[in-house]
């Protein structure tokens, strides 16, 4: 329920990123955003287990309601300062939204994802921490 | 005098019922939301049967009987002198018990309990394997321990009239002329055997479940040191390795273990498993991988050789732990020698410049004794094994 209400004070707050195309064919999954970018990602399937391969579906915008290049994707627990044994692969489904392929969180705990992304010449990182049991 | 002795009798036993009561109530400790969860996740055993969908027969009774036939089959290696069960013995914990394996020589690392490895994604100490018949393969194929060749085990499967026999029932038709093929299809049916080898319910699972299901009569008949002994197992959070049923996360880590194997050689571990790996014909990028999907090769696909990976070996199942030697090269004889370890590793030998995965636990003795217990509710005596079923009655 928190993402859910977190998005709807999002596009209640923004409106002018009402309609950034967020669906995620399950729902929105959780929305991040910066003052450029705004993402919304699930991971699939829903539930993410230790060690257990998972992907992550993304829809990256701009605050323009362009969409948007996710460009890189990792995970690390900052508390270890270790990333994943697996390197993820990004692949586009076209107007902003991707599919990311071998994520992996081995540990249960606090992982980090750090999410490139990139509209024309400017990029920026987001993170958004995950903790997982 | 007889109704009297009779009564004495119930009302001794009534007594020592009631003693018994009190001594189960004074034994249950008090366990948190957060550790009940945590104990939770170690359960429940046994997990449905493993599945690989690399390997068409797994999970085939005729595969499995084949399997369990080669298995013991000296004759797959070159000097006839030398089985899969010559260093897994079904007796040992699927092991030998020694600190270092024998082939025809002796080897850098332990010889691996086969118990359960049917759950397993990473195969070898060093996850050479990303199959169990591929791993199977490896021992066959070494010229250090079976040193065979997929001429002679194809040949022995052609000629040799019932292995010919409990091919065709597992793979549906006769041997071919592939001797590769018949290689690759002999480790399918010894993975087939080797994934029924699923260890017992063990005290800590009667805890578990009584623990989770309410029945605090069961939950309290685990011993309260095991008990103890599990809430430094929480506490010293060692499931961010030991996770799950299996108490492994099936990945790899530097404990502070030795490397080096003799004067100026190293064993680097993970490190050199990955690039084992990536030039196996055998991995599930290949030809060889019977699941057409490709879902199965998703972690060989994804896995990432790092520099890290230098001297880290895959992480064990605390079940069934057997009597040891432990570690990947047999470096601690006793399990009271793996728990002094934790308990006094060196923290500057793990070069972690973060909060350390593994730390000096600094036991007092009372505590690695509980600890010890603990980890001993963890094995069971199995069942008597049958001898195998005829390949072709």
């Amino acid at each position: 329920m928190r993402p859910l209400a977190a998005l709807i004070a999002l596009l209640i707050a923004v409106p002018a990123w009402a309609d950034c195309p967020l669906d995620l064919g399950r729902g929105t999954g959780l929305v991040i955003f910066s003052s450029h970018y705004l993402v919304a990602f699930r991971p699939d399937p829903m539930r993410i287990e230790i060690g257990e391969p998972f992907s992550l579906l993304f829809n990256v915008c701009t605050k323009n309601d362009k969409p948007a290049e996710l460009v890189a994707i990792d995970a690390q627990m900052p508390e270890h300062k270790h990333g994943m044994n697996y390197r993820p692969t990004i692949v586009s489904l076209g107007a902003g939204r991707y599919r990311v392929d071998g994520m992996v969180f081995h540990m249960p705990g606090r992982w980090e994802l750090a999410i490139d992304v990139r509209a024309g010449e400017e990029s920026e990182r987001l993170s958004h921490e995950l903790i997982v049991k | 005098m007889n109704r009297w002795l009779l009564g004495a009798v119930l009302a001794a036993l009534a007594a020592s019922g009631a003693l018994t009561a009190r001594a189960v109530a004074q034994a249950a400790l008090p366990w948190s939301d957060d550790e009940v969860k945590a104990i939770a996740r170690h359960g429940p055993w046994p997990p449905p049967a493993p599945r690989d969908p690399s390997n068409r027969v797994v999970g085939s009774p005729n595969a499995i009987v084949l399997g369990e036939h080669l298995f013991n089959e000296p004759r797959l290696s070159a000097d006839g002198a030398m089985s899969c069960a010559t260093c897994h013995v079904a007796g040992r914990d699927w092991a030998d018990g020694r600190p270092k394996a024998m082939g025809r020589r002796e080897l850098d690392r332990r010889t691996p309990s086969l118990w359960n490895v049917g759950y397993a994604h990473w195969f070898g100490w060093d996850g050479a394997g990303d199959s169990l018949w591929s791993q199977s393969i490896r021992p066959i194929l070494d010229a250090r321990e079976m040193a065979g060749d997929a001429a002679r085990v194809a040949g022995l499967l052609r000629d040799d009239k019932a292995l010919a026999c409990g091919y065709e029932r597992a793979f549906g038709h006769k041997p071919g002329t592939d001797d590769e093929k018949l290689l690759v299809d002999s480790a399918k049916a010894l993975a087939a055997f080797q994934a029924t080898l699923v260890s017992p319910r063990t005290p800590f699972d009667a805890f578990r479940d009584g623990l989770l299901s309410g029945d605090r009569e069961a939950a309290a008949r685990y011993p309260a040191a095991a008990q103890r002994g599990l809430k430094i197992f929480i506490e010293a959070n060692c499931a961010a390795c030991h996770f799950g049923p299996r108490f492994t996360n099936g990945e790899f880590g530097d404990v502070g273990i030795p490397f080096f194997t003799r004067p100026g050689e190293v064993d680097s571990g993970r490190l050199d498993g990955l690039a084992k790996l990536a030039n196996s014909t055998f991995n599930l990028l290949g030809r060889h991988n019977d699941d057409a999907s490709g879902a199965s090769a998703l972690r060989t696909r994804h896995v990432q050789r790092l520099h890290s990976n230098f001297g880290e070996f895959r992480v064990p199942s605390l079940r069934q732990l057997g009597s040891g030697p432990f570690m990947h090269n047999g470096h601690l004889a006793t399990l009271e020698d793996v728990v002094k370890h934790y308990s006094e590793v060196n923290p500057d030998r793990l070069h972690s410049d973060a909060l350390p995965l593994v730390r000096p636990l600094a036991l007092t003795a009372e505590q690695s004794s509980d600890l010890i217990a603990f980890l001993r509710t963890l094995s069971a005596e199995p069942p008597p094994r049958p001898n195998p079923p005829a390949l072709c009655p």
